[in-house]
């Protein structure tokens, strides 16, 4: 893989046993997170992009979670490369918190109720940095204040309750940020928001990123989001990544007729393409018997016979830029370059 | 927070009144004439009473002058034990019973805390199933039938050993109070146990315990600051009633133990029929509990800053 | 990127044309009590609890049909007999006067065969002895020489004594003690075990119709005595019977009174969750009140209040005291309930689409609570059959002779050293009743509640 990343997760598969069997929640995900750059994750509920990211940092409980397969090596970790899967703690140091700070989608809930605001912030300090408690609460005002939050020294003692949503994730994200991560795992941080919140949170995640040079995997099913913040792009569907490529990749070649079914669900603010948003029809396939072939397979415009029964290709589109999808396959008579027509069908640009 | 606490003493206040009314008119619909019952009252209490409660007056001029007396502080004579006062009878017997019960409180709720989280912590595993067994089988045992069986397990031990381990009944010392108390706990243990558990699990899943794992916190700090501290809440919430549900089962505990308890004056005075004694009683204890769901509540307060700040 | 998998022999890339069927999974749709039932089925603890609830229903209702015992009758033969106990009794002759005229040389022994009519004992003079003191035990004399129950003093030129003093077919262990001039015990004693058999005399044998008046029956004949398959009581009322008739008391109260409360708690609660507003605040600060009130205390009060006349059971009064003190809880509930689904989404949809309340209360607002109901219910039930045992225990409940669990136990607990199956029985019906109410409300709150759903 390129060596120049920081995290470098391979293959990664992971399993839930639940009443009606065991689903396949993550079915072989690869992905690299560069320095001070933005990856996206995107995919619809129950693709497993929280899955996958959880289970990078531990979270997932086990039972009934259980990580079958794969590596997430951080590079560079005391001069090391270091597979961090399933490890609490790295030499006796939990990177968690220090290494990779996470945000999550409700910040209302994520929060503990009965401790204050900055003791909440400080508990990290105190756990990773050895401070005092007095010193730790003073930086939890400082963090406060880069996240932008007014009269930092009076919230801090204030209590989940008393916060808004939109202020509330900023803690989050001083928190997060308290022990400067090289990594920030943003998971949904603005699906609870409103729009002009959402707006707010998602500036300032762009504020400390340039100023820290920290990078961020971002997990949302908003692809406003997604044009907004990201570097790289990784599609998700049924537990696999069917797509990855650049921003530009992503919007201006899809490589995947997933993708496209994505962009033409979403709304624009161009005049000019007067059409009607289209939904993709049913729903993804049952994870508990993931099907022989594609997983996009029932619901695909593009479908063909052979995507019924056999597993698709990965190809590659240039550029780090790939799909798995059979309509790029070499032997496919109407052989493809890319799909990405705003406008339906397969036909070239 | 003051003011909090004011309103809320002023509700109990207005409980007490309200328990002391329903108390003095249902009792004064016994049918026929309490003083004329078939009780061995001589004339010495005969007199007193019919001086101190006016009760050749009409019924609302002998309700004020019972509200006055219970402002003051006087639960009256008893009918049955001549020149015998109530408020002496509660001051004699009560401290035994709030010793009782106080230990039978922090068992319970010691013990509740502790077996709820671990039952939580090794859910579905076997440490889980014996205790929440053994739970089911505390919510499903009367009281008595604790009591009973305690007392038996004690005359088997000591018959076994042939020495005197604790004692079977009575009152005095430390080692009278270990069976009666745990007996008198169990129950309510059981209960708690179950809520904390359930309590527990919800929080084990919870959010903000995955944001601390996220943080780097190590397993045991979770488990005290966040787990513990928030899973404790419901269980304190109903320890208000449950310290009502422990008075009442104190009177069985004082009868099989022998203990000279309030509660077991309390069942005596019901079956003579002594009046007094049961108003004043019965006023005293519903005060009591009312009071002690207030503290509770002011307990809860404290750890939840949710109900503090408001 | 390497290609994942081996090629396949022949492609086949023809486009496929998408039907409507290959789009949605579909999984049988399930209404919600159809939904809960294959929920509850699946709790084995909760199917297990209701095959003994319905047990306990047919011990209580078809059980005194097979069992034709009147719960009443006393059988003075046996007085607190343990279950499945020796039920043979032997004939022997009626009581005469003894005078023995054969004594051991050394030692005590008995004469004729000891038993519950009569034990015979004669024994060598002691030594010194002015008078004889005879002690009874029921237990073994240890070596603390804890002797019993002193029956008799007789002087000591008589070496013989007979006790009738109350026997019971088991094993005595008797002492003999020689006292002094002064009536001081000596170091000298007799001691003897003897273990008795029922017997009956023949007068006494007559008079209970084991033998036909003016029959005679050969000495020696064995009879068997009513059969009491769970034993007697200390009355010697037939136990079976008892529990048989003390279930339909706690199972009464235990259904009815929740019933009730319950029912009153429903109408009471929706109406002020419906109506809102002041009515609701007016009514739930009374609710308040009555939930503020030490619930058993009140029940004793209103005990005493209603008082039981003659005659009468006092489960009248006990199911009034409950239905009055218990029902603001499931009030508050059914509140909660109504409120919260009041401001729900597909009540402002059905009410946009033009649905009347009617229609509102029976398709939305009814269907909803009543999980809430049932499980409160099936709570409700093993705390009223503690609330009657409670009561009947401190003799505040139902009134003798008419049974019930509670005051069986009361009344068991008094003999709890020696026959303990007298308050065995009773607690242990009332645990298993109350254990299977609980496990099945626990498994009907699993099933009923869709916040559950996910969980274990």
């Amino acid at each position: 893989m390129v060596s120049n990343s920081l995290l470098t997760v391979k293959d990664l598969k992971v399993e839930f046993d639940t009443y009606g069997g065991i689903v396949q929640a993550v079915r072989g995900v690869s992905f690299d997170v560069k320095p001070g750059k933005t990856l996206a994750i995107v995919g619809e509920s129950g693709c497993g992009k929280s899955v996958t990211v959880q289970s990078v940092m531990g979270l997932i409980p086990m039972p009934p979670g259980r990580i079958t397969d794969g590596q997430a090596v951080m590079h560079g970790l005391d001069g090391q490369d270091v597979d961090i899967l399933g490890r609490k703690t790295i030499n006796g140091q939990d990177i968690r918190g220090d290494k990779i700070g996470m945000i999550f989608q409700d910040p209302m809930t994520s929060l503990n109720p009965t401790m204050n605001i900055g003791n909440q912030i400080s508990e990290t300090l105190i756990v990773h940095r050895g401070m005092s408690k007095k010193d730790a609460f003073q930086r939890a005002i400082e963090l406060l204040e880069l996240a932008k939050i007014p009269e930092p020294d009076k919230r801090a003692s204030q209590y989940p309750f008393e916060f808004s949503g939109g202020m509330l994730q900023r803690a989050m994200i001083a928190m997060a940020i308290a022990c400067e991560p090289e990594i920030l795992i943003a998971d949904e941080p603005t699906t609870a928001l409103d729009v002009t919140i959402q707006a707010q949170i998602l500036d300032l995640l762009v504020d400390l990123q340039k100023e820290n040079g920290m990078s961020i995997i971002l997990i949302t099913h908003d692809l406003g989001v997604v044009a907004r913040m990201a570097d790289e792009v990784l599609v998700m569907y049924a537990g696999q990544v069917v797509e990855h490529g650049s921003v530009d990749d992503i919007f201006y070649r899809s490589g995947h007729p997933y993708t496209l079914g994505l962009r033409q669900a979403m709304p624009t603010n161009d005049q000019n393409a007067a059409r009607k948003l289209t939904p993709i029809d049913g729903s993804p396939p049952d994870l508990f018997n993931p099907p022989p072939g594609c997983g996009y397979c029932a619901r695909c415009p593009h479908a063909m016979q052979v995507c019924q029964d056999n597993p698709p290709p990965v190809v590659d589109l240039g550029d780090g830029h790939w799909g798995r999808c059979w309509l790029h396959h070499a032997d496919n008579p109407n052989h493809v370059e890319a799909i990405h027509s705003t406008h339906g069908g397969g036909s070239s640009d | 927070m003051g003011r909090y606490a004011l309103k809320r003493l002023l509700q109990g206040v207005i409980t007490v009144w309200f328990i002391a009314t329903a108390t003095f008119f249902g009792m004064h619909a016994v049918p026929g004439d309490p003083l004329a019952a078939d009780k061995a009252m001589t004339e010495t209490i005969r007199a007193n009473l019919e001086a101190k409660y006016g009760l050749d007056q009409p019924l609302h001029i002998q309700y004020a002058i019972y509200l006055k007396n219970l402002v003051q502080g006087d639960f009256g004579i008893s009918y049955t034990q001549e020149n015998r006062e109530v408020n002496d009878i509660i001051q004699e017997h009560f401290p035994v019973s709030a010793t009782l019960g106080i230990l039978a409180v922090v068992f319970a709720a010691l013990g509740g805390i502790l077996w709820g989280a671990l039952t939580a912590l090794y859910r579905n595993r076997l440490p889980d199933t014996i205790i929440m067994f053994l739970v089911i089988l505390g919510i499903s045992v009367p009281s008595f039938v604790v009591a009973a069986l305690g007392q038996l397990s004690l005359v088997s031990a000591n018959n076994l050993t042939g020495i005197s381990i604790l004692p079977v009944g009575g009152w005095g010392t430390i080692w009278h109070m270990i069976v009666p108390s745990m007996v008198l706990g169990l129950s309510t243990m059981a209960y708690l146990t179950r809520l904390m558990r359930s309590s527990m699990l919800e929080i084990v899943s919870s959010d903000f315990v995955r944001t601390a794992r996220a943080k780097g916190v190590p397993a045991t700090q979770i488990f005290t600051r966040h787990q513990l501290r928030n899973a404790i809440l419901p269980v304190i919430t109903v320890l208000g009633p449950q310290i009502a549900v422990i008075t009442t089962g104190g009177f069985v505990v004082e009868i099989v133990f022998a203990i000279p308890g309030l509660g077991r004056y309390f069942v005596q005075a019901v079956q003579q029929l002594d009046y007094t004694v049961i108003m004043g009683t019965t006023v005293f204890y519903g005060a009591f509990l009312v009071f002690m769901v207030i503290l509770v509540d002011f307990i809860y307060s404290l750890i939840d800053p949710r109900v503090r700040l408001e | 990127m390497a290609q994942t998998q081996t090629q396949p022999q022949q492609l086949d890339f023809t486009p496929i044309q998408q039907t409507e069927e290959i789009q949605g999974i579909s999984r049988p749709s399930l209404s919600y009590w159809q939904d809960a039932w294959i929920r509850l089925k699946t709790n084995r603890r909760a199917l297990i609890s209701l095959y003994i609830i319905i047990g306990l229903l047919l011990f209580t209702f078809l059980g005194p049909l097979v069992w034709q015992v009147d719960p009443a009758q006393q059988d003075v033969n046996q007085i607190s007999q343990a279950p499945f106990a020796d039920r043979t009794v032997t004939l022997v002759k009626d009581y005469t006067p003894w005078n023995p005229t054969v004594y051991p040389q050394n030692g005590i022994e008995w004469e004729d065969t000891p038993n519950t009519e009569i034990v015979r004992l004669k024994w060598s003079p002691l030594e010194g002895a002015d008078q004889y003191r005879i002690y009874r035990n029921v237990y073994p004399i240890g070596p603390e020489r804890s002797l019993g129950l002193p029956l008799f003093e007789i002087s000591a030129d008589q070496t013989w004594s007979e006790d009738r003093l109350d026997l019971k077919p088991s094993t005595y262990y008797y002492t003999v003690v020689a006292l002094d001039g002064q009536g001081r015990e000596t170091d000298l004693y007799h001691e003897i075990e003897v273990e008795l058999t029922r017997a009956i005399t023949l007068t006494e044998a007559r008079n209970r119709g084991l033998v036909a008046q003016g029959e005679n029956a050969e000495i020696g004949t064995q009879f068997k005595y009513d059969l009491h398959p769970l034993g007697t009581d200390y009355l010697g009322r037939d136990m079976l019977a008892r529990l048989m008739h003390g279930a339909r008391v706690s199972l009464f109260i235990g259904f009815f009174a929740p019933l009730l409360y319950v029912l009153f708690g429903v109408v009471y609660g929706s109406t002020a969750g419906f109506l809102g507003g002041a009515t609701d605040q007016v009514l739930m600060r009374s609710a308040d009140f009555v939930v503020a009130l030490p619930f058993l205390l009140f029940m004793i009060l209103f005990k005493i209040v209603f008082g039981i006349g003659p005659g009468e059971s006092g489960i009248t009064p006990m199911l009034i005291a409950m239905v009055v003190l218990l029902w603001p809880s499931t009030a508050r509930l059914v509140r909660g309930q109504i409120l919260q689904i009041r401001e729900e989404g597909y009540i402002s949809a059905s009410t946009l689409l033009g649905a009347k309340t009617n229609y509102l209360i029976m398709r939305h607002m009814i269907p909803n609570t009543m999980g809430v109901i049932l499980v409160t219910v099936t709570f409700a039930v093993p705390s009223a059959i503690f609330t009657e045992a409670f009561l009947s225990f401190i003799g505040m409940g139902v009134a003798p002779p008419t049974p019930s669990w509670g005051s069986m136990c009361n009344e068991g607990i008094k003999t709890m050293l020696s026959t303990p199956h007298e308050l065995i029985f009773p607690a242990l019906l009332i645990s298993i009743t109350v254990l299977a109410f609980n496990l099945l409300g626990d498994g009907l709150r699993d099933a009923l509640d869709a916040r559950m759903r996910n969980r274990e």
